[in-house]
């Protein structure tokens, strides 16, 4: 299923109550040897087809910034000789002034080489999901496997931490703190300002409200798997509370922390775009694909090309980050069906 | 006033002539500049549409250009006022408006007496009396109810004044010291005296402008709960509630007679006027190109986005318009980091004003200013000391950077209301500008946060953007508030000084400028001010604002008016029946 | 039951009793001071401080906090000035309780603002919902019954698209082409059932209903699809089929029940989080419901009325987590309350 946890008009979507979620996710059993479940996933083709694209995502967004400091990308230099200046300043010639030199155009007002601006975007959009989800995985995890495993007291304690946090309207709470909570990261917290204080605060707080889902499906993991016999050896071994949790209990979680992952990145792009529109993240001129997308929406008659690319580039990633998570889902446990 | 980029900044009346007028419309059709050629007809409906809310309906809190001269025309008559036109060159003239006259000053202008009307009536009927006016600008004192609106009344009366810096007496509500107040406002019978502690020769020109001094209700008023009732005195009234983010419906106010208003300024042409607020530009601008259905009857204050340009051409070409707004926007050097002259000197020759005004949308968005003061402002001048050529010259700002002793390449910081992409564009403009001088720029944009940000004397920001328009046709609504640092500079705020700005040569200047009651007199001070501002570089001008609207083609009438801030007039408009 | 839903409220008072608590220290200990937006241009420090003074912010937190309280349960009086209730009473703001502070930028109470913005977010999220959950469990059904098939990969490849682009890139699009520019719907406007009828009613909540019933309607049909899928698998509908029972009545009496579940729990929270007003799809269509309210507020920095949504909103999550906890034992009998 789609992760909406963060599709920013749903508040709420993990199920309520103590007892684990029993649906997708949760279906994943640790025991499925890997083996088979890469065999399952090879033959999956459009699962290998949405691996595929978003392993190119990934690699622009590893070898973009390279480009840009060599300067094969320029997303920063103005060129607005290419503009019609009577016009709005959309480019000159048609389709967005595509050329030799820019690819897919340029900018409307400044000239920007739009290509350059989408791939150094693609770059700050996985980076700030990919950062977001760990951040949420990381807390829901943690809390996961030390409620589930403590039970009673702690576990009630974060069990009421889950809902609180499931209850506060997160799309709200991340506008209006948006400027205090920068204000107070660059002044009080001496973190440099601009697009690291603004990346940061996206991040923490999409981390922040994505990890009560997490928590949750961790929580019934453990709570199957606490019982199982290697656990009460360790333990009887005399093994620590930390070794137990993060040697014995953790390596039996990677099946549905990968799932939850690739389906929370794609959440996590979207609203990485969302924000954008409110006005919330990284800013000019420094680009992401929402606040490049933010701008381009404007034009879809002026210039067709700039309104359409952005757009499409998030589609095309968000549906491959979901249809990949589906193909694990099925790889790892045969039993769901597509 | 500063320009309304975000909710802290209002903007106030003001008005302009522009240089030159340029046809617009991007067609082979000639557009017009402030009017339409369509014969204004009475009856219909119009309809208003726009994006910014209203933040007061207050007469005496109200701060908006916008709004003001609105409200004017529709529902608040005011001492004086300003008549209808759309010559762009008009100059600034006032007509009496509640007021047989428009007002006759004595004591070098220390003293203001105006008659008001025997024969204008509020909507239930009562007559407007000269106690209303009495009571309506007393509200302003009552600084803990009536907030957020022009304050100039408290630093110019004839009142006594507390050790806190504001007036013993604490308007109507608390009544503290009423007596000081009584004495310095007067009614005799219809006579209404206001005695002033500094000259203020063009006191009718701000009464024009503000709704500061027009009359309120006192059996009306409910405080901070009336912000949004409007008890009217004009040709219409407000059906229903108003909705603070939505708008609200105004029809006819049948107590209104044309014979009691004598200013020719309201033609109240439509019957009804159907205001919706909260829409975004392009929204607007989608509907009000595509012409159809209520939309066709539709007006708006909000420019044409760039990216809608190209649509504006044919026959929607025809319904546009294009003139100078009174609004210039300006970059402020801070001093407490850009201590080096030649630096700042620097910084103004390589400011490329072109790239900027292209970035917002080119010659339909903005022209090069050469004052941060509106032309059409009495005492208008073109600086001396800005002489760089629009696009910049970065060569001549290298070698003044280099003059400087600075170490190079020169750090700077720019601060800048951003939020919104195009706002994002103009700066990375001007910084790419900047860097060809041999300045290193890093780009700091602020939404929310920005004025509270930037008004902290510790900002470590070097340049920061500032807007600003007239509250009245005078300069000396616009230097004093800017750059007196004595008004602005306190221990945790720098008020509208953003640059930090301090120059005891300046300070004395203003002192000098306010005992002049000669309005050109005092004019042509204010004139050398600037220039002394110049010379320092306490500022750099960039563009005055363009206004470049759309209506729909069943709108009669319309007209631009340059001294209602050159926003559409609604005192003019009309629509097909 | 009666214990259970006892100790539920209790548990879900506290929360909202801890919540105003964290809600009330990040904003009124923002570094960002509300007095300079209220206080205008040109205001002196003297001025500056008796506006503060006036909207109440000179006290602590948590006297603030302890009057906010307090006016919940007895109502308060806006602006808190005796002297000034006493020479000019009509001044005075009343604020009978329930009262959730007075907002100075819509000039009435917290309480009257969130009562005028509810039933138009609800209209919303209403109408919404059904569009989503017929058009899911109908797409849902059909893709499962013709698994594999073109229609059923058309069905859910296109639910998967439309819930891949921001919402507000699909929200804008739709405005200006179905409303504007071919004018096949109305224009979006709230129009109250009781001024208008019904009909006037829906067409103006068509577009932003629809709006985000796409967002919303991939997951479900999905969800429905794996849920039929699955179901169909299991034993008991294996040997209902056995038994000779018609295909079409094996779905409707057996499979679609339990489906039903988890997508009633799914549904109800979903909803749940709409009611509080969808943020974007609001914003986009200028509908004036809680999520333009919370954008507004934010904008403007009233603090008294972004509070007071934040609580409302929290305050809904928490009722309909308790609602669907039931409901999800009324359907499910397997579930036990407890």
């Amino acid at each position: 299923m789609t992760v909406p946890v963060t599709e920013l008009e749903s508040h709420v979507t993990a199920p309520p109550g103590e007892e684990p979620d029993d649906s997708g996710v949760q279906k994943v059993a640790g025991r499925s040897p890997t083996q088979l479940a890469l065999a399952r996933f090879r033959k999956d083709k459009l699962s290998m087809a949405a691996f595929c694209v978003v392993a190119l995502y990934v690699a622009t967004a590893l070898v973009a910034p390279i480009l840009v400091k060599t300067g094969v990308l320029d997303p920063l230099t103005l060129h607005q000789d290419l503009l019609d200046v009577n016009m709005g300043g959309i480019p000159k010639g048609s389709f967005g002034g595509i050329s030799a030199d820019h690819w897919l155009g340029v900018e409307p007002g400044t000239g920007r080489d739009v290509l350059s601006r989408l791939v150094y975007g693609i770059t700050w959009s996985l980076f700030i999901a990919l950062s977001a989800t760990f951040v949420a995985m990381g807390i829901g995890t943690v809390l996961g496997i030390i409620s589930g495993f403590s039970g009673g007291f702690t576990d009630s304690v974060i069990g009421r931490a889950i809902d609180l946090t499931l209850s506060f309207p997160s799309t709200m709470m991340l506008l209006a703190l948006s400027g205090v909570a920068v204000a107070f990261m660059t002044g009080t917290l001496q973190v440099p300002a601009g697009d690291v204080a603004n990346a940061l605060y996206v991040i923490l707080v999409l981390g922040f409200f994505g990890w009560p889902g997490i928590a949750r499906i961790v929580r019934g993991q453990v709570l199957s798997i606490r019982e199982r016999e290697f656990v009460d050896a360790a333990r009887l071994l005399g093994a620590s509370r930390g070794r137990l949790y993060f040697k014995e209990i953790l390596p039996n979680l990677w099946a549905p922390l990968l799932v939850y992952f690739t389906l929370m990145m794609p959440a996590f792009i979207s609203a990485e775009a969302a924000l954008s529109y409110l006005q919330v993240g990284v800013k000019p001129p420094t680009p992401t694909l929402g606040n490049i997308l933010t701008d381009s929406i404007n034009y879809s008659v002026a210039d067709f090309v700039f309104f359409f690319t952005p757009a499409f580039l998030i589609m095309i990633i968000v549906v491959s980050f979901n249809l990949l998570g589906d193909g694990l889902r099925d790889a790892l446990d045969p039993k769901t069906h597509r | 006033m500063a320009i309304n980029r975000k909710p802290i900044v209002a903007v106030a009346a003001a008005a302009v002539v522009s240089v030159s007028l340029a046809a617009c419309g991007g067609g082979s059709t000639s557009g017009d500049g402030g009017g339409s050629s369509k014969e204004a007809s009475k009856g219909g409906t119009l309809y208003y549409l726009t994006r910014t809310s209203a933040e007061h309906m207050d007469p005496q809190r109200m701060y908006v250009g916008r709004d003001l001269s609105n409200m004017n025309r529709l529902v608040y008559r005011g001492l004086t006022t300003f008549p209808i036109t759309d010559d762009p060159d008009a100059k600034f003239s006032v007509v009496p408006d509640l007021a047989t006259d428009t007002g006759t000053a004595s004591d070098g202008g220390k003293t203001w007496e105006f008659t008001i009307r025997d024969d204008a009536k509020w909507e239930d009927g009562k007559p407007v009396t000269c106690e209303d006016f009495k009571y309506g600008i007393s509200r302003t004192f009552a600084t803990d109810v009536i907030t957020g609106g022009p304050n100039y009344i408290l630093s110019y009366l004839d009142v006594p004044v507390a050790p806190s810096g504001l007036p013993e007496y604490n308007g109507p509500y608390k009544g503290d010291h009423q007596e000081d107040y009584d004495k310095a406002v007067t009614c005799d019978g219809a006579k209404l005296t206001l005695h002033f502690r500094n000259a203020w020769p063009d006191f009718n020109y701000a009464a024009a402008s503000l709704r500061s001094f027009d009359p309120y209700r006192e059996d009306k008023d409910q405080g901070e709960k009336s912000n949004y009732q409007i008890f009217s005195n004009g040709p219409y009234k407000l059906e229903g509630k108003w909705d603070a983010t939505q708008g609200g419906t105004f029809v006819r106010n049948d107590q209104y007679t044309e014979s009691s208003d004598e200013s020719d300024s309201r033609q109240a042409n439509p019957d009804k006027i159907v205001y919706t607020q909260g829409l975004e530009n392009e929204v607007i601008y989608d509907r009000i190109i595509a012409d159809s259905g209520d939309d066709a009857y539709a007006i708006t204050d909000r420019r044409v986005p760039p990216a809608y340009y190209t649509q504006v051409t044919g026959e929607v070409a025809d319904r546009s318009s294009l003139v100078d707004s009174p609004y210039v926007s300006y970059l402020l050097p801070n001093f407490n980091q850009m201590k080096n002259l030649k630096v700042r000197q620097a910084l103004y020759m390589a400011t490329d004003v072109v790239a900027s005004t292209t970035a917002l949308g080119g010659d339909k968005a903005g022209t090069p200013a050469k004052s941060i003061v509106a032309p059409n402002i009495i005492g208008y001048a073109e600086n001396p000391n800005f002489t760089a050529p629009p696009e910049g010259d970065p060569e001549a700002a290298k070698a003044l950077l280099e003059d400087s002793g600075e170490k190079l390449p020169y750090p700077i910081k720019f601060t800048y209301a951003g939020g919104t992409p195009t706002l994002d564009k103009q700066a990375a403009a001007l910084a790419e500008g900047w860097k060809k001088a041999g300045f290193k720029v890093t780009l700091d944009p602020l939404t929310d946060t920005y004025y509270t940000i930037i008004q902290k004397p510790s900002n470590d920001a070097d340049v920061v953007w500032g807007g600003w328009g007239a509250d009245w046709p005078s300069i000396a609504t616009v230097i004093p508030p800017l750059f007196d640092s004595r008004i602005n500079l306190t221990e945790n705020s720098n008020g509208q000084d953003y640059g930090n700005y301090k120059s005891d040569t300046v300070n004395k200047m203003i002192d000098e400028a306010a005992q002049i009651a000669d309005v050109d007199e005092q004019a042509a001070k204010y004139t050398e001010i600037d220039d002394q501002l110049g010379k320092d570089v306490a500022y750099i001008p960039l563009e005055l604002t363009k206004f470049y609207f759309v209506r729909g083609s069943k709108v009669t009438n319309y007209i631009n008016n340059p001294m209602t801030s050159g926003f559409p007039d609604l005192g003019a408009i009309g629509v097909e029946n | 039951m009666t214990a259970y839903i006892i100790r539920r409220m209790f548990t879900g008072i506290i929360m909202l009793i801890v919540m105003s608590m964290v809600t009330f220290l990040l904003f009124f200990s923002s570094p960002v001071n509300p007095e300079d937006f209220a206080c205008g241009k040109n205001c002196s420090p003297a001025l500056k401080a008796q506006t503060k003074k006036a909207l109440g912010y000179d006290e602590p937190v948590t006297t603030q906090w302890v009057k906010f309280a307090k006016g919940v349960f007895v109502g308060r009086d806006f602006p808190d000035d005796p002297a000034l209730k006493e020479s000019a009473p009509e001044t005075i703001a009343e604020c009978p309780a329930p009262c959730l502070g007075y907002s100075r930028t819509t000039n009435s109470t917290v309480t009257e603002q969130i009562k005028e913005a509810w039933p138009i977010s609800l209209s919303l999220a209403i109408t919404a919902f059904f569009m989503w959950m017929i058009g899911g469990i109908v797409f849902g059904v059909i893709a499962a019954l013709r698994r594999g098939s073109i229609i059923d990969r058309g069905i859910v490849g296109a639910s998967l698209v439309f819930y891949a682009f921001p919402t507000f890139f699909i929200g804008l699009f739709l405005y200006k082409f179905l409303a504007i520019k071919w004018e096949i719907v109305k224009i979006p406007e709230y129009v109250p059932i009781s001024e208008g009828g019904v009909s006037v009613w829906f067409q103006g909540l068509l577009l932003p209903a629809f709006t985000l019933s796409l967002v919303y309607m991939a997951g479900y049909v999905r969800m429905t699809r794996a849920f039929v899928l699955e179901s169909m698998g299991e034993d008991y509908l294996r040997t209902a089929k056995s038994k000779g029972l018609a295909p079409r009545k094996v779905l409707y009496k057996h499979s679609m029940r339990a489906a039903l579940t988890p997508l009633v729990t799914m549904a109800g929270l979903d909803l749940a989080g709409l009611m509080g007003g969808a943020i974007i799809t609001e914003q986009v269509f200028n509908y004036p419901g809680l999520g333009k309210l919370a954008v507004t507020a934010t904008r403007n920095f009233d603090l008294p009325l972004v509070v007071g949504i934040v609580l409302v909103l929290a305050a809904v999550v928490i009722v309909a987590n308790l609602v669907v906890d039931l409901l999800y034992a009324v359907i499910d009998p397997r579930v036990r309350v407890g």
